[in-house]
């Protein structure tokens, strides 16, 4: 093992150490410090009951510049602009890439028609299907006829088989955009067009973005004089068969939503997440995304931001791109999947050593900088994984393990009673949730009864249930792994859509 | 971003670091027993005093003086000492106790049963009633009665009349429901009797019950049990363990189990495994004994008795 295998196994092993070393040390204090172990509950809840109210205080702020900035004529102000730093909107081109394996062609059908409905102009559009060799000749036979259908209506659509198996590559999505990138990058070099114009937006199967996307991503870009210095994010939405899925998975995944839109008003923490768009130019540059990555979506930002020695950033766009809620038929496997599917997010772990080895290599980045990405993107991590067993499971340890003459202290007597308090507070938080996801919600269908809007708002009540069951365990699962260096495989989200699934 | 937006955010982030500090000493100090006096800017212990009772919403009065809460309560800030504590509803008995609190430390005073002070009495039945037997399912009352035995609902109602039977002696000791339901002894020092509650063919005018002295013994009686099969009645009489064989009509067998030194002070049966528990002091001090009367260590004692009985029928 070289020096930097070793260092980049001990950052692997940090976040899973940390984690157990918590849980694990609370357990004992529990036995033999009851006392302590109940002050720092005490200090955890009140910290943690006011994040909440911290991020609903900026859920509201980012749902009223959502709400507002949907009004925006977003093509009507790139037309309107002016100026020697900004690009001519007409000279911008849109590189969708679709990075799909075995995704149905109703699926992929449904993303490509809400391109067309877009009111940008499709001409403009060069859209990328990049589909798995090893998904079978049937899927490169969908994604022919995709081609034949759509060929005409955009400036080029591309269909590429991405080889299985290729040197240093896993089986990863990112070694299929990477793919999926490079034959994009012959297209634009064939037509002699300027990587800086061209805004590649890489985006899950299911994806479907929302018509003024493209207009208010175009905005973005030529207004911004460090185009090629952020990521443009915008908020993913699982409306595609929100009326269709569980409640559980439906309070789980519009949670993920709500979460991103706080991350939009916490810029300077802010990481691209899933479907996201940036400069072509940058991604030729970096090198496209790591092939052996997982978190391709998010390692990507690192990626640049190491690359530009920390002068990169994500900016966030109030336009949304809905998404499939990973959902089954039965609850069960709905949990299960969801569980897989947030474990595979919060593998995401693994940008920890990546960006530790990355501030280790790059001398230019500021220390004050490392230090406070690095602290970031750790505590992420770290409390994704304890907060729901400290608040859920280790809270009544002191009581259980305390024994009598704990219960008779002030503390064992109040501990209880603070807890409830200080958690009924919360409930704040639930009611703006119920209220928000009703009014982002997607028409109902026909086929849907009416009484299933009620559901929608009642559903909410599950969310402290889910929390406590499903809230820390796939994060401490994935830090485990990556601890022990049992490192996680790609694991394809099989998704429902009333009827169409979509990996 | 906007600016105003980072502004917003900042206001926020800085609104709840601000309140994490200001809140997270006072909810420690609350919890920990500390209090702090900001007239005199001290900080000093207490203890928390948790008074619960039956009814709830009771008056408390600390050292005589009303508190502001009813029961249930919890008395915080109370600082370590000796409280004359009082918990007062009216029209139920008063309740009065000093409590010690100490520093950090929970006193609990959460069991306070309050009486009323005018018992309600319901009267069950009208009929004049010498003794009665309620089993312990509660189910049925029995009345021994100057007119005979009645049973009714617990409730009092569906009285009925069992029996004409009325020469209830007035020095019963117990009275006891045999396992199967089906038969009442009861006994004074002398004398055991059963009631038959199960007369296949009504006797006497349609009386469904009948009632028979099994026993009339030359030792006191101290307690007599049922047996699980119901048909033998365990005996502890004078220094004697007896097991009596019931049965209407004819002789009654008795076989004498064990002997005691002395006169057992106690005895219990367990009638889920058959076992006698009594005391006795054979050599001079008194220890607990078990009789096993189960089938598989009765068997051959059973065996044994019923030779004795054999000898006695063939002797009459």
């Amino acid at each position: 093992m070289t020096r930097n295998e070793k260092l980049r196994r001990f950052f692997e092993i940090v976040p899973g150490f940390m984690t157990w070393s918590t849980i694990l040390g609370l357990i004992v204090f529990s036995i033999f410090k009851p006392l302590w172990v109940a002050v720092f509950i005490i200090c955890f809840d009140l910290y943690w009951v006011i994040r909440v109210g911290y991020f609903t205080t900026l859920l509201v702020f980012a749902y009223r510049r959502l709400n507002a900035q949907k009004k925006t004529d977003w093509l009507k102000k790139c037309r309107s602009l002016e100026g020697p730093e900004v690009l001519n909107y007409n000279s911008i081109y849109h590189a969708i890439l679709f990075p799909a394996y075995k995704e149905g062609p109703e699926i992929l059908a449904a993303s490509i028609n809400a391109l067309i409905d877009s009111n940008y102009d499709k001409k403009k559009m060069i859209v990328a299907l990049t589909i798995e060799a090893r998904a079978g000749d049937v899927y490169w036979d969908n994604a022919k006829e995709l081609q034949k259908r759509f060929k005409d209506k955009f400036f080029e659509f591309i269909i590429t088989r991405h080889p299985d198996g290729l040197d240093g590559e896993a089986k990863t999505k990112g070694a299929n955009a990477t793919w999926g990138a490079m034959v994009i990058r012959e297209f634009v070099d064939s037509r002699k067009i300027d990587h800086e114009h061209v805004v590649m937006s890489c985006f899950d199967a299911d994806t479907c973005a929302e018509r003024e996307y493209f207009a208010c991503l175009t905005y973005h870009y030529i207004t911004n004089p460090k185009r090629t210095r952020s990521s443009y994010q915008p908020i993913p939405v699982y409306n595609n068969n929100i009326w269709y899925a569980r409640s559980i998975a439906r309070v789980i995944e519009l949670g993920s939503s709500f979460m991103q839109m706080i991350e939009t008003m916490r810029l300077e923490k802010f990481v691209t997440f899933s479907s996201h768009s940036m400069s072509f130019k940058t991604l030729v540059d970096v090198g496209y995304w790591p092939v052996d990555m997982i978190s391709d979506d998010s390692v990507i930002y690192w990626k640049c931001f190491l690359y530009f020695d920390g002068d990169y950033s994500v900016m966030p766009m109030y336009v949304t791109v809905s998404l499939d809620v990973a959902t089954e038929k039965a609850i069960i496997p709905t949990i299960i999947k969801q569980y897989k599917q947030k474990r595979r997010w919060a593998w995401g772990v693994e940008n920890f050593p990546y960006l530790m080895m990355g501030f280790i290599n790059n001398k230019k980045i500021p220390l004050f900088k490392k230090i406070r990405r690095g602290f970031h993107l750790f505590e992420s991590h770290y409390t994704w994984a304890v907060w729901a067993i400290i608040v859920t499971f280790i809270a009544p340890l002191p009581l259980i393990f305390g024994g009598g003459i704990f219960r008779q202290t002030t503390m064992g007597y109040s501990l209880p009673s603070v807890a409830a308090a200080l958690f009924r507070i919360t409930t704040i938080t639930l009611f703006i949730c119920m209220f928000m996801s009703i009014k982002l919600l997607p028409p109902r269908p026909k086929d849907v009864k009416r009484q299933k809007k009620l559901v929608m708002f009642t559903q909410w009540l599950l969310a402290p249930f889910l929390a406590a069951f499903v809230g820390s365990a796939p994060a401490i699962d994935a830090q485990t792994r990556l601890m022990l260096g049992k490192y996680m495989h790609f694991h394809v989200t099989e998704k429902i859509r009333h009827g169409v699934t979509s990996n | 971003m906007n600016k105003s937006d980072t502004v917003i955010r900042h206001i926020a982030f800085f609104f709840s670091l601000a309140l994490y500090l200001t809140l997270l000493p006072i909810i420690l100090s609350y919890s920990l027993g500390y209090h702090i006096d900001f007239n005199k800017l001290i900080i000093y212990k207490t203890g928390i005093l948790s008074i619960k009772s039956t009814p709830s919403g009771a008056s408390i009065y600390i050292n005589g003086k009303l508190y502001q809460d009813i029961t249930p309560a919890r008395i915080e800030e109370l600082r370590p000492g000796t409280y004359s504590i009082e918990v007062k509803r009216e029209g139920l008995f008063p309740w009065q106790k000093d409590l010690a609190v100490r520093s950090n430390m929970v006193t609990r005073a959460e069991n306070i049963l309050l009486f009323p002070t005018l018992q309600v009495t319901d009267k069950v039945s009208d009929r004049e009633t010498d003794n009665f037997f309620i089993p312990d399912d509660r189910s049925q009352i029995y009345y021994m009665t100057k007119s005979g035995l009645y049973k009714s609902n617990i409730d009092g109602s569906n009285l009925k009349k069992l029996s004409s039977y009325s020469k209830w002696p007035s020095d019963i000791i117990g009275k006891k429901l045999s396992p199967d339901g089906k038969k009442i002894l009861y006994f004074n020092e002398y004398c055991v009797w059963i009631i038959y509650l199960d007369v296949p063919k009504p006797v006497k005018g349609g009386e469904i019950a009948e009632v028979e002295e099994a026993l009339r013994g030359p030792d006191i009686i101290k307690d007599a049990f049922w047996h699980s099969g119901s048909n033998h009645i365990i005996l502890v009489a004078g220094r004697d363990i007896d097991v009596l064989e019931i049965g209407k009509g004819g002789g009654k067998n008795t076989v004498t189990l064990n002997k005691c030194s002395g006169q057992p002070q106690g005895a219990y049966y367990d009638v889920y495994n058959d076992s006698l528990y009594y005391n006795d002091s054979p050599s001079g001090k008194s220890k607990l004994y078990r009789l096993d009367l189960r089938e598989k260590f009765f068997g051959k004692l059973m065996e044994r008795i019923k030779k004795e009985f054999d000898i006695i029928y063939d002797q009459k």
